[in-house]
């Protein structure tokens, strides 16, 4: 009897243990992902740009950074008359960026990639340093319109884009440090019957916990801009060490007409997040009375497909813009009230905090009173770092022109509080904050 | 009597001083004949240049005739002028703008004895036109003449060519650095029996245009780094044809002058880089073809005394093609990458026509009310359509595109006391009509905004005087409200590297003038003239190119208001025909005063300096002629000149750290020339160096133009 036991016991535990590794075959214990990136020692660079926003090509009239050390109220006045980088002429507003550096196809042209970072001169002034600059290799780019993923570790960038008038989608692998291209090659995604064209950039991300590259890109009628409701989203499954396709979904329209953003990944705006566990948000749009609306999926740790039953962007004024995580199941949007203009410069961009948990939504406040509207289409003014949010709002309001500033609000991402950080000087349209590494 | 005479005919002008001076005796006929001999005389005349500077319009006048035998082409002397700046891209045959009084060159408009240049064909420029068939050439500073019917904004070049009654034969051959050769051939016949007057005119030019780039950018042996060096332009092949024949008959009672003319032009154009130098391009190629009927009709006492009318008639048919067929990315060293957009465009492949007909019809009628006093009616109908198809893109819908505008314009003149002062007043009627067809990149070229059949009635009017105290001391002043509309180029692009923007609104303009300007004849042969212009303009909807982001391409925006002041002078000194030196200077300060944005912000460019275009430049010039050298009735003639432009950002001054700012840096350029004519000036050689000193020159974008090069030409004149 014992005997008898004794061998139900070690078959008790040997089912156990085989179904305890069938189940670990199939769904990996997910990595977490890391804290939001805590930086010991870092700048806020603040792009601006004269006359006009200037994501989108949009801007002819020049674009300049600022590199400040606070972003508190007590710090001066961030003034760019006589001060900061003119970067108009050989970089672009967009870029990829990690520690204290830029990456990316420059505006001026050259034919190749370029890392770069801004430090200060012996005068004080702050400068452009450029620490890498290599031609492509087979594969090439056009400034701003490709998407990027970092992976092994963050010493290989991902660079994807399109070619062959977005009939092919083409990568390259490239050395962190010297932009070295280790590879390169065509994706292998076919144009379905009756589309012309793939979105000119796409989106590509690498999820840690599944160790995949997923990209998401639109299958469309024709090149160029595009109806969302004739465009197809599809989500593409990568291995980031052989880039062979896994698997390639089409996205129902009713879950996800388009992503919010196409054309230029996340080179200035960011559209795609992780929480803790590693769900991954991807913001999006659909179509709702002849509108596009902002629409926020999930796709969960372990899944490859959006939860089509979860939205997390609700009643959407209009369209979602960004999106980034704030921790503890908060994150922060940047949306369009459709019904206060949808051009670029319109005053109809907001910000909100959603809680992910419950789907709720509430406007950033200071003083409980919301954040006023600004312009500004295509914009980043917003950054997360150290449990704090530094949030960008324009400064002026038609008709009151003269009498506000540009103004950093800064969020608590623990307590929920909201302080007024420093000011910017007025006239300028801002668009980006970035936080960057000084060491 | 037996005492020798000398004469010295001295016409006296800023340029083209023309002088005769006889060594010998030299009786003269007609009025002064058997009664009178004149010992050590000497006859002063103003030439008609100088008489145009006089007027009351602001007007700068060149004769091109007496340098004909040294120039390459008609810009190179332009470019020289007080408040003239000429943006040339690079070497023969390249994209040019000019700006006149701080006015960007398309503020300006070109004319062929009175018609729009771009009735010869939009292949056809100041830069290729021939100089042998020109006489002189009237720029028109800020306001203009009603009877040229035009809404030019900024000023008025009119190019005069030779009227000249008498046969001729003229014949030049040059060559040049870089593999330039230019060929002109020009001549008149009058038949004996008929009367029937024949004006051919044929010019050819060719250039690789491979000078050296410095410090440009390419890939090491291993295409993993790029490395620094200097190296020859591969793709700027230019070739253009001329060929013009112009018949009809002159001085006849129904007519003072009835002609008819057909010309056809070719030009073919590789296209080596984008708006800036980065954007290397190797295959694109543009190809233009034109064919131009005209007729013009001119008569004094036209039904009766003291009636004057003109009328011209022209149609043009234009047909470019912008090759851009190829997905390559091109380095300096003509390497290359197969790539994945378009060398032009950075997008799909394209083989785009452009079949743009013209057709314009220009009228003058003028009366003389009485003695200084002279009324005129003008009408000017100018069409001109732009039909787009693409032999290459399949997803490419073929367009069709109208502007037409007719201006009609009445002026009176008069000339009062004894012709000391002299007033012209103006008012002109615009009416633009627009019809865009095309919907390419809408949200770039403005086709989402404009779209159908739009007519728009715009007035303007002015006026100007002159008061002439005495020689060397006169005032003129002039004023205009002046109506800009917006030229094919600008709404429509050029096919290759200028986007359209067919949303584009007319520039609107006060334009005040104000000068003073005389001659100082130091007797024994010396004679100083000096002219100093202030000007203010006043602009709305200002028309600025820009360079769009990413694909290097250009584009014409409207930019809200813009107020230019400046001032310009020159003084010439000029001793018997001989020694001639000039020097000019402009100031041009304009300003971005737009005080809020579209959506209502505060500009923060508000008051800002304009940015990519000079502010400050000067030219200097000596030249020195030497007689009877070598051979009797030669003249050797030693020319140089100088140009200086100062420094200037490519973006707004005031943003950013001045080490931060890409600008273009202080240029000096200087030129020398040698001209030997010979037997009456019916065979002349001249060598021309340009920029002497191989300084690095740009264009306003930072675009590198040629170094040193030299130019020998031959030209024939009987």
């Amino acid at each position: 009897m014992k005997e008898m036991k004794k061998m139900l016991l070690i078959l008790t535990v040997a089912m156990v243990s085989m179904m305890t590794m069938a189940v670990s075959c199939e769904e990996p214990e997910p990595e977490p992902q890391p804290e939001p990136e805590v930086l010991k020692d870092y700048n806020f660079d603040l792009f601006v740009c004269a006359v006009k926003h200037g994501g989108m090509s949009q801007n002819k009239n020049g674009t300049y950074v600022r590199s400040v050390t606070a972003l508190t109220a007590d710090q001066p006045r961030v003034e760019f008359t006589g001060k900061g980088v003119d970067i108009t002429q050989n970089y672009t507003l967009e870029s990829i960026t990690r520690g204290k550096y830029y990456y990316q196809v420059p505006q001026k042209a050259t034919g190749g990639f370029v890392k770069f970072h801004i430090e200060r001169n012996a005068a004080g002034e702050e400068t452009i340093v450029e620490d890498a600059e290599v031609p492509f290799k087979d594969n090439v780019y056009s400034a701003r319109k490709y998407t990027h993923a970092w992976i092994g570790d963050s010493t290989t960038l991902v660079i994807v884009g399109t070619a062959n008038k977005a009939t092919k989608v083409i990568w390259s692998k490239l050395n962190e440090s010297n932009l070295a291209v280790q590879s390169e090659g065509t994706l292998d995604l076919k144009l379905p019957e009756g589309f012309n064209a793939f979105s000119t950039a796409g989106l590509l991300t690498y999820r840690k916990s599944d160790k995949k590259l997923y990209y998401f890109y639109l299958t469309k009628r024709e090149a160029g801009q595009s109806d969302a409701a004739t465009s197809v989203t599809n989500i593409a499954v990568i291995n980031p060490e052989t880039m062979q396709l896994e698997s390639n979904t089409a996205v129902p329209s009713a879950v996800m007409e388009e992503t919010a953003g196409s054309a230029y990944g996340e080179l200035m705006q960011s559209m795609i997040m992780y929480d803790e566990a590693d769900n991954m948000y991807v913001a999006g749009m659909i179509t709702v009375n002849g509108q596009e609306m902002g629409i926020l999926r999930r796709i969960p740790v372990g899944s490859k497909t959006f939860d089509t039953s979860w939205n997390g962007f609700p009643n959407p004024e209009g369209k979602l813009l960004t999106v980034q995580y704030l921790g503890n199941g908060k994150a922060l949007s940047y949306s369009r009230d459709e019904t206060l203009g949808t051009k670029i410069d319109s005053k109809s961009h907001f910000y909100s905090i959603i809680n992910l948990a419950n789907v709720s939504r509430e406007r950033v406040k200071f003083n409980g009173t919301d954040l006023q509207y600004c312009g500004g289409r295509f914009s980043q003014r917003s950054v997360v770092v150290n449990n704090k949010a530094y949030i960008g709002v324009g400064g002026e309001v038609e008709g009151e022109a003269e009498a506000t500033y540009p103004t950093i609000y800064i969020y608590d991402c623990k307590t929920g509080v909201v302080e007024k950080g420093v000011e910017l000087s007025k006239g300028f349209c801002f668009d980006i904050i970035r936080a960057m590494d000084v060491k | 009597m037996n005492v020798a005479l000398r004469l010295v005919l001295s016409l006296t002008a800023l340029l083209g001083t023309v002088s005769l001076y006889a060594q010998d005796s030299l009786a003269l006929k007609g009025t002064l004949n058997d009664t009178l001999v004149i010992r050590n005389a000497t006859v002063t005349a103003k030439s008609r240049e100088q008489k145009l500077r006089e007027g009351a319009f602001a007007v700068g006048a060149l004769n091109i005739r007496l340098q004909a035998s040294t120039l390459q082409s008609l810009t190179q002397a332009i470019d020289r002028s007080s408040g003239i700046r000429i943006r040339e891209e690079g070497g023969v045959g390249s994209e040019f703008d000019l700006s006149i009084n701080g006015m960007s060159g398309n503020s300006i408009r070109y004319f062929l004895d009175g018609m729009p240049l771009d009735a010869k064909g939009t292949g056809m420029t100041l830069a290729n036109l021939p100089v042998n068939i020109i006489e002189r050439v009237e720029i028109y500073k800020g306001v203009i003449p009603a009877s040229f019917g035009s809404d030019a904004l900024g000023g008025a070049v009119n190019i005069v060519t030779n009227r000249s009654r008498r046969n001729y034969l003229d014949f030049s051959y040059g060559i040049g650095s870089f593999h330039t050769h230019k060929a002109d051939f020009n001549a008149q016949y009058t038949g004996k029996k008929t009367g029937l007057i024949f004006k051919p005119v044929i010019s050819a030019n060719y250039s690789k245009n491979d000078y050296l780039m410095h410090d440009v950018k390419v890939r090491n042996e291993e295409h993993t780094a790029f490395v620094i060096k200097d190296l020859p332009r591969f793709h700027d092949d230019y070739l253009s044809l001329f060929g013009q024949l112009e018949a009809g008959v002159a001085d006849r009672s129904w007519a003072d002058a009835f002609f008819v003319s057909a010309s056809v032009s070719k030009v073919d154009k590789d296209i080596q880089t984008g708006a800036t130098q980065d954007r290397v391009i190797g295959m694109a190629e543009r190809h233009t073809q034109s064919l131009n009927v005209s007729a013009r009709y001119e008569k004094v006492d036209f039904l009766t005394d003291g009636m004057q009318f003109q009328v011209s008639a022209s149609h043009t048919m234009d047909h470019s093609q912008t090759i851009d067929t190829t997905y390559r990315r091109y380095y300096w060293d003509g390497s290359y990458i197969d790539g994945s957009y378009s060398e032009i465009r950075s997008r799909g492949k394209t083989l785009r026509h452009y079949r743009r007909p013209l057709t314009v019809v220009r009228s003058n009628l003028s009366y003389r009310l009485a003695e200084g006093h002279e009324l005129a009616l003008n009408y000017v109908f100018n069409r001109s359509g732009n039909r787009q198809t693409d032999d290459w893109d399949s997803d490419f819908v073929p367009t069709d595109d109208v502007l037409a505008k007719h201006i009609a314009g009445l002026s009176y003149d008069q000339s009062l006391l004894s012709g000391r002062l002299n007033n012209a007043f103006f008012v002109k009627d615009y009416v633009n009509h627009l019809k865009i067809g095309q919907n390419e990149i809408p949200s770039t070229t403005g086709a989402n905004v404009v779209q159908g059949s739009d007519t728009q009635n715009y007035i303007g009017y002015g006026l100007g005087t002159r008061y002439l105290f005495f020689d060397p001391l006169a005032v003129k002043g002039s004023y205009e409200h002046s109506v800009r509309l917006p030229i094919a180029r600008e709404l429509l692009g050029n096919g290759s590297t200028v986007y359209p923007n067919v949303a584009l609104k007319p520039e609107i303009s006060e334009n005040f003038n104000l000068g003073l300007f005389g001659t100082v004849d130091l007797g024994g042969g010396h004679s100083i003239a000096y002219e100093v212009n202030g000007y203010v303009r006043l602009v709305d909807n200002y028309i600025r190119a820009t360079v769009t982001e990413t694909e290097s391409m250009m584009q014409y925006v409207n930019v809200a208001a813009v107020h230019i002041k400046g001032v310009d002078g020159e003084i010439r000194y000029d001793w018997a025909g001989k020694l001639h030196v000039a020097a000019n200077a402009s100031y041009d300060d304009s300003r971005d005063m737009r005080k809020y944005t579209q959506s209502g912000d505060l500009s923060v460019t508000y008051r800002n300096r304009t940015p990519n275009r000079p502010w400050t430049y000067a030219n200097a010039e000596v030249s020195y002629s030497f007689y009877d050298v070598g051979l009797r009735g030669s003249r050797l003639r030693l020319s140089a000149d100088y140009q200086w432009v100062h420094w200037f950002y490519l973006t707004w001054a005031a943003f950013g750290s001045a080490s931060s700012k890409s600008k273009v840096p202080t240029q000096h350029i200087t030129n020398a020339s040698l001209l030997y004519s010979w037997h009456s000036n019916r065979y002349n050689v001249s060598l021309e160096c340009t920029n002497l000193f191989d300084a690095l020159a740009f264009d306003n974008y930072m675009l590198q133009k040629p170094g040193r090069a030299f130019f020998l030409k031959f030209r024939l004149f009987l």
